[in-house]
């Protein structure tokens, strides 16, 4: 019973630390964005929200931030329409090899991003692809479609095909039995890939690296280069937003499928 | 076999200091709800008890407290004369059956038995005997080394028996232990644990919601009701006897009719019910509210023998159970009347619409208050 | 009843088996993956074997063979190996708590955990940055309470790097050991002590045995996300403490030395794919073993 009690102890203490210490560098951000001196110094010193206003002048920044959105987008929604596809066939078509298909198709996962970001850019310039946006669209489009693969190949493979069958015998056609059956049953796995992938895509930094140019940078790249040259507390307003963004996103979702369905990384 | 010994119908659960397992006054709550109240329970070396109810009626909380699995708020357990209400699971020597076995799934046929021998110190060399013993026992010897994840399901009920027996514990939990089988398999199991436990000489409690199964695996019964025990007794008495309602519709099947007392005369009441007056032995005060009851097998059609209980019914369905035709009778929907004959076999000319006259002894007629 | 409605219907056999229309969905994907994923991954590997005159093992040789470059693989396998148990000795008691948790907590524990991931890499290191600077929150804090009478240098420091990189990989441990402890049999636990199983007993035989799977899925993607890590060490030590992906990126976007490079991206992908076949091996194992994976 006591060391039962131990152990549960064991767990609770380390859940509350693993928190606290997965929190800490992302809440200390938010103070330092409202102080009023121009370095990061702990306790803040002052109120004031000139960084917030700052983020429009510094160059690129919202530039960055547009382009990083659209390239997440874009390249989620191709990896949604091609992912889709591909794991309808694995799961209910004849697909020879259908096993190593499917590891194929999740395996840029595995894959290191710094590798792919090389591979893809002495590939394009082999080619002759010298456009930035259409590289980093191709390229992100492989880092988002093992999200969507997995989560719709998981959530399809859970799904009853008896029950399209049952719409069936109760007077749906096929494609109104798809749609009143299957579809409200993988949504929260479509939901949740998706999520994943857009993250993945606007949070990634080594493969963009190598594809991007002077005037197309990604937000990740664009922070980084800040950070270099100017860290000031501009960085800690823009990360804020970022956060606050996040959070936002996070509690839609929840409320659209629910957290811990999604948990299934 | 052995006598089944079926001790003196004790009305009621009492705390005997002859028993092998004694629960007393054991109460046990979750937040608000009352899982067991003042619960008491006696079991005598080597007997069989079923605790039967319906599911939230606190069996499986009562076995989890014995178990030592949970902890009661108050009451006291004993097993052979020694109180191990506070001992962890751990230290109380208390096998347990899970329902669905709970075998480990990393581990063979042969490691899952030995685990409680290895668990307890007991060196490999020790073990192995006993371990194989303990197979052959269940007749599992040439499965040892397979992972039980590849087993039957009776085959797994036999490997959790195993387990659970091979450290010699002083009691035998068993929870729902056949729920997981399918019913023909069901009967073959119940039969041949009931013969295997009384072989190794153990106490055992079966938790179960299958009366039927409790009938088959008990000396006694104890049916539970919202955490207390209705009724302990042998299953003959149980069925024969049952002390309320409850009871009488948790095992088997009866006709019942709500009514008033009518009449009362040296023992006997006098029913008015919606077939017609009835007379039953009991002790009630005129015009207090009522219900008999009638075990299907103890109504005949027609007259019947003199004195007995007759009425007037129609049926309403027929089915045909094999052995025995059972006949379900046109009652009233409204109220909680309902009829059930069972007869070993249907007279001729008696079809769903037919009026029949049934009659039943004034001995076997029940009354409860309702 | 419903069982012997279902069954007849799954008795049949399915509507298509003749060639499969609904194989071709699958095309689209897999011609993309092949085209824009396989393909350079080829090209990679034959340009790091790719000389002057032809096949040339010449990258390979100035990696494996240059005291300086073992050093760097050394360092991100160290970083990998020191990230990997750090987030295991906090992660799989964490996971414990946060898959026994009920009701409301539950929800909310786990968005806490769960909100980090989604937060940028960048913005993370960033906030370590502040967390760890002389005039950062934690020599605040230690001044404060009287730990420290000057403030300590933290920043840059192997110590930082460590706590940096566990705390960007440490939900990729907690995730996978949560959803297989959640999975666990409460009952395995109890039939144990029931058998006089004590807790430390149970913890050993039982329930570690039993998350192994989690913890073999949590330890490789954390392992094969930390060895190859780029943000972090840069932003936390920078060139003092040089991994492959640092050196690949040097070699590329400074160096222009495709063929360095190229050698040490296929070091880093041969020991991605060892990470990767070695876990399904150890998962397979544990599969057949039992039937927990």
């Amino acid at each position: 019973m006591t060391m039962d009690r131990l152990g549960t102890g064991i767990a609770w203490t380390a859940l509350i630390l693993v928190i606290a210490f997965l929190l800490l560098p992302i809440v200390v951000v938010i103070p330092v964005s409202f102080t009023e001196s121009t370095v990061f110094r702990f306790p803040p010193e002052g109120f004031s929200l000139q960084w917030y206003g700052r983020i429009r002048n510094v160059d690129g920044l919202l530039g960055a931030l547009w382009l990083s959105a659209q390239i997440a987008a874009l390249s989620t929604a191709t990896s949604l329409l091609l992912g889709t596809l591909c794991a309808i066939a694995l799961v209910r078509g004849l697909v020879p090899g259908a096993a190593a298909i499917t590891t194929f198709m999740v395996s840029p996962l595995m894959l290191p991003g710094l590798v792919l970001g090389i591979a893809l850019l002495q590939t394009m310039r082999e080619v002759g692809l010298r456009d930035a946006w259409w590289s980093l669209y191709l390229a992100h489009v492989v880092i988002t479609l093992p999200f969507v693969m997995r989560t719709v190949l998981a959530s399809l493979s859970l799904f009853d095909f008896a029950m399209v069958d049952a719409a069936r015998t109760l007077g749906c056609s096929y494609p109104k039995a798809l749609w009143r059956v299957l579809v409200p049953n993988i949504l929260p796995g479509f939901i949740s890939g998706a999520l994943f992938a857009f993250i993945a895509s606007f949070d990634n930094y080594p493969v963009s690296m190598f594809l991007v140019d002077v005037r197309t940078k990604t937000l990740p790249i664009q922070l980084l280069n800040y950070l270099e040259i100017s860290p000031d507390p501009t960085l800690a307003a823009v990360s804020t937003v970022l956060i606050g963004l996040t959070v936002i996103v996070l509690i839609l979702c929840d409320r659209l499928v629910g957290l811990r369905r999604m948990a299934s990384i | 076999m052995t006598a089944l010994g079926a001790p003196a119908p004790a009305a009621q659960a009492g705390a005997s200091s002859a028993g092998h397992l004694v629960v007393t006054g054991t109460s046990k709550r979750f937040g608000a709800a009352v899982v067991l109240e003042d619960l008491s329970l006696s079991v005598a070396k080597g007997e069989f008890v079923s605790l039967l109810g319906p599911s939230g009626c606190g069996k499986t909380t009562l076995l989890r407290c014995i178990a030592g699995l949970l902890r009661p708020d108050a009451g006291r357990i004993t097993v052979a004369g020694q109180d191990i209400t506070a001992l962890p699971a751990h230290r109380r020597n208390v096998g347990v059956v899970f329902q669905n076995y709970a075998l480990f799934p990393h581990l063979t046929v042969a490691e899952n038995i030995g685990f409680g021998l290895r668990a307890q110190g007991v060196s490999r060399a020790e073990a192995a005997p006993r371990v194989a013993e303990a197979l052959a026992l269940v007749r599992m010897g040439e499965h040892a080394d397979k992972p039980v994840t590849s087993l039957s399901g009776g085959q797994q009920q036999r490997v959790a028996v195993a387990r659970a027996l091979v450290v010699r514990p002083s009691l035998l939990l068993l929870d729902e232990p056949f729920s997981a089988l399918d019913r023909k398999l069901r009967e073959t199991m119940q039969v041949e644990l009931k013969h295997l436990l009384r072989e190794v000489g153990i106490t055992a409690i079966f938790v179960t919601h299958d009366q039927e199964e409790a009938l088959v695996v008990s000396d006694r019964i104890a049916v539970m009701n919202s955490g207390r025990i209705e009724q302990l007794a042998d299953p003959a008495t149980l069925y024969g006897r049952p002390v309320s309602l409850y009871v009488l519709d948790f095992v088997g099947q009866s006709t019942r009719l709500a009514g008033r007392i009518v009449a009362v005369e040296d023992g006997v009441v006098t029913v008015e019910t919606s077939l017609g007056p009835v007379r039953a032995p009991g002790r009630f005060a005129p015009g207090s509210r009522v219900a008999v009851a009638v075990r299907p097998e103890a109504v005949t059609l027609g007259e019947g023998v003199a004195g007995a209980n007759r009425v007037s019914a129609r049926v309403s369905e027929i089915s045909f159970l094999g052995s025995r035709t059972q006949l379900h009778l046109d009652l009233p929907a409204e109220g909680e009347d309902r009829g059930v004959v069972e007869l070993p076999r249907l007279p001729e000319g008696v079809q769903p619409g037919s009026r029949v006259t049934l009659a039943f002894r004034e001995a076997d007629t029940m009354v409860f208050p309702a | 009843m419903s069982a012997t409605l279902a069954a007849p219907a799954a008795a049949l056999p399915p509507l298509r088996r003749r060639l499969d229309p609904m194989a071709l969905l699958a095309l689209p994907g897999v011609a993309f993956l092949s085209v824009v994923f396989l393909l350079p991954l080829l090209l990679l590997l034959w340009s790091s074997i790719r000389g002057e005159g032809g096949f040339t093992v010449n990258g390979y040789v100035r990696v494996l063979g240059d005291a300086y470059y073992i050093g760097v693989i050394g360092n991100s396998l160290q970083l990998g190996l020191i990230t990997t148990a750090g987030a295991f000795i906090l992660g799989y008691p964490a996971a414990f708590a946060l898959a026994r948790a009920r009701g409301y907590a539950q929800v909310v524990l786990f968005a806490l955990v769960f909100l980090p991931l989604t937060v940028s890499i960048i913005v993370k290191s960033f906030g370590w940055g502040i967390v760890l600077r002389r005039d950062g929150i934690l020599n605040w804090l230690m001044l404060n309470v009287g730990l420290i009478e000057r403030p300590v240098r933290m920043i840059f420091t192997e110590g930082a790097l460590y706590a940096g990189m566990i705390n960007v990989f440490l939900p990729f441990m907690v995730l996978p050991i949560y959803s297989v402890v959640r999975m666990i049999d409460p009952r395995y636990g109890d039939a144990a002590a029931t058998l006089g199983a004590s807790p430390w007993y149970r913890f050993t035989r039982v329930t570690l045995p039993l998350t192994l799977p989690g913890v073999v899925a949590g330890a490789s993607l954390v392992f094969s996300l930390a060895v190859a890590a780029y943000v972090t060490p840069s932003l936390l030590m920078g060139d003092r403490y040089m991994t492959m992906s640092m050196v690949m990126a040097k070699a590329f976007l400074n160096l222009r030395d495709w063929q360095l490079g190229g050698a040490m991206a296929a070091v880093l992908l041969a020991v991605a794919a060892m990470v990767v076949v070695g876990a399904s091996l150890m998962q397979r194992r544990l599969a057949r073993h039992g039937g927990a994976a």
